[in-house]
């Protein structure tokens, strides 16, 4: 970042080339489409260059370019009244972002990203940053704005809602040989 | 073995053997949840992790380029400045307008005030000012509470409005209603030069709803400290329709931008 902050262009591609995969794991999961992921990496890269200045020497980059990118994800939501939560209303939860080819998922991966979808957005948030974006609880702390007990609370509370909701999910192994509907299939 | 370092072994495929966790787990309680039942949240969380998104398109980095390439101009210039000398490039105008309405038009009522009065409502005016020109030009994580901004904007459309009804000198309450324009023009206008400031400085390219409170907050603030600095009519109808009026017509004016911005 220095070497960009410099005036080193090839050091952009170097920080693209790092951290792209990272942002559009991290905003692909919410935006249900690459278009309006890759929308926001690319605005998140605009705004990174505009704020360069803003930048201190000696910090983490990732926490940085991270606080960027959640801060105009925030403001995307905002803007388009899409937040996830409205989805709990009507229980039309749309499929996260398909890999490659369109392949089908597991029903257990389904399961998983439709009780990730389900979570509180600030228990939700936190897993994400952590998993997807791979940073490490300090630097969520850093993201978020909060602080790391804060952040390893909410965490905590995420994975015991996702462990609960997993094991609702979870197919009856008794109705399933009866031939009857599983737990999920009879909400 | 630490969290993040949990986390890697998972995404590694390997769920690390108890022994070697042990130590961590017995004090680290969303660790714990994990390994609960076979570890099966943290192989399903590494699975999800893994999960394969098609490669950006070969011309997503020249996208960016081209993008960069045209942040060029007075614009681009002042909205990469640090935010602390953007805030200050917002502030300074403010205090020169103050400090030159202050001197050279005052008003005329102000000494028959109480000092420790006119201190505290500039201060409030001022730091409510500040708290908002601050958080509109922060690139620090913004808390995803949007009823903090919305209680900056109440605040500044609700204090001019209590100032209406506020105790006033005898002379002041008993003015005519008359020059609500007047006031309304020397407030806009005086406040217009901050807002165009606010516009180039603002890094976000579309006028986004907190952008819309904050600057509102800010703007509506300023042009009625300014008035408080500069007239001395404490008429409720006059105050209502030539001061506290403005906070909304800058808010009505966001409104209209960011409608437009919408298509």
């Amino acid at each position: 970042m220095a070497a960009y902050i410099a005036g080193d262009k090839p050091a952009f591609r170097e920080l693209f080339q790092r951290y792209t995969p990272l942002l559009q794991r991290a905003m692909a999961r919410d935006l249900k489409s690459l278009e309006e992921a890759n929308d926001l990496v690319q605005q998140t890269f605009l705004h990174l260059h505009r704020s360069r200045l803003d930048f201190e020497p000696g910090r983490k980059l990732k926490p940085w370019i991270f606080t960027i990118a959640l801060n105009l994800k925030r403001e995307y939501f905002r803007r388009n009244k899409r937040r996830r939560e409205t989805s709990l209303e009507d229980d039309r939860v749309a499929e996260p972002f398909e890999g490659p080819r369109g392949q089908e998922r597991s029903d257990a991966a389904r399961e998983m990203a439709r009780a990730l979808e389900l979570l509180p957005a600030e228990h939700r948030e936190v897993i994400e940053l952590h998993w997807f974006g791979g940073l490490s609880f300090p630097e969520v702390a850093e993201v978020v704005g909060s602080t790391v007990s804060a952040v390893k609370v909410r965490a905590h509370r995420g994975y015991v809602a996702l462990r609960a909701r997993l094991g609702d999910a979870a197919p009856d192994p008794e109705s399933s040989h009866e031939g009857k509907p599983s737990v999920e299939g009879s909400k | 073995m630490d969290c993040p370092q949990i986390r890697d072994a998972f995404l590694n495929g390997v769920a690390p053997a108890e022994e070697q966790v042990k130590p961590h787990l017995a004090g680290c309680s969303q660790c714990r949840e994990l390994f609960e039942q076979g570890a099966e949240l943290g192989r399903n969380l590494a699975a999800q992790t893994r999960v394969v998104l098609p490669a950006a398109a070969d011309d997503f980095f020249a996208e960016i380029e081209g993008k960069l390439a045209r942040e060029t101009g007075p614009r681009a210039w002042l909205r990469s400045r640090p935010s602390l000398l953007r805030l200050s490039f917002v502030l300074l105008p403010l205090l020169l307008v103050l400090g030159a309405g202050g001197l050279l038009w005052p008003r005329a009522d102000l000494e028959q005030y109480p000092l420790p009065r006119v201190a505290a409502l500039l201060c409030v005016y001022f730091l409510a000012i500040l708290l908002a020109f601050g958080k509109e030009l922060s690139e620090a994580p913004r808390r995803d509470a949007f009823r903090d901004y919305l209680g900056l904007l109440a605040f500044a459309l609700g204090v001019p409005i209590l100032a209406a009804f506020a105790p006033a000198t005898e002379v002041s309450r008993q003015a005519a209603a008359g020059g609500a324009l007047a006031c309304f023009g020397y407030g806009a206008l005086l406040t217009l030069p901050i807002a165009a400031l606010l516009w180039a400085f603002d890094r976000d390219d579309r006028p986004s709803l907190r952008t819309a409170c904050l600057s509102t907050a800010a703007l509506g603030l300023s042009a009625n400290l300014l008035l408080e600095l500069h007239c001395g009519n404490g008429n409720a109808v006059h105050v209502l329709l030539g001061h506290a009026s403005l906070g909304v017509a800058w808010l009505a004016a966001w409104a209209v931008s960011w409608r437009l911005s919408r298509g």
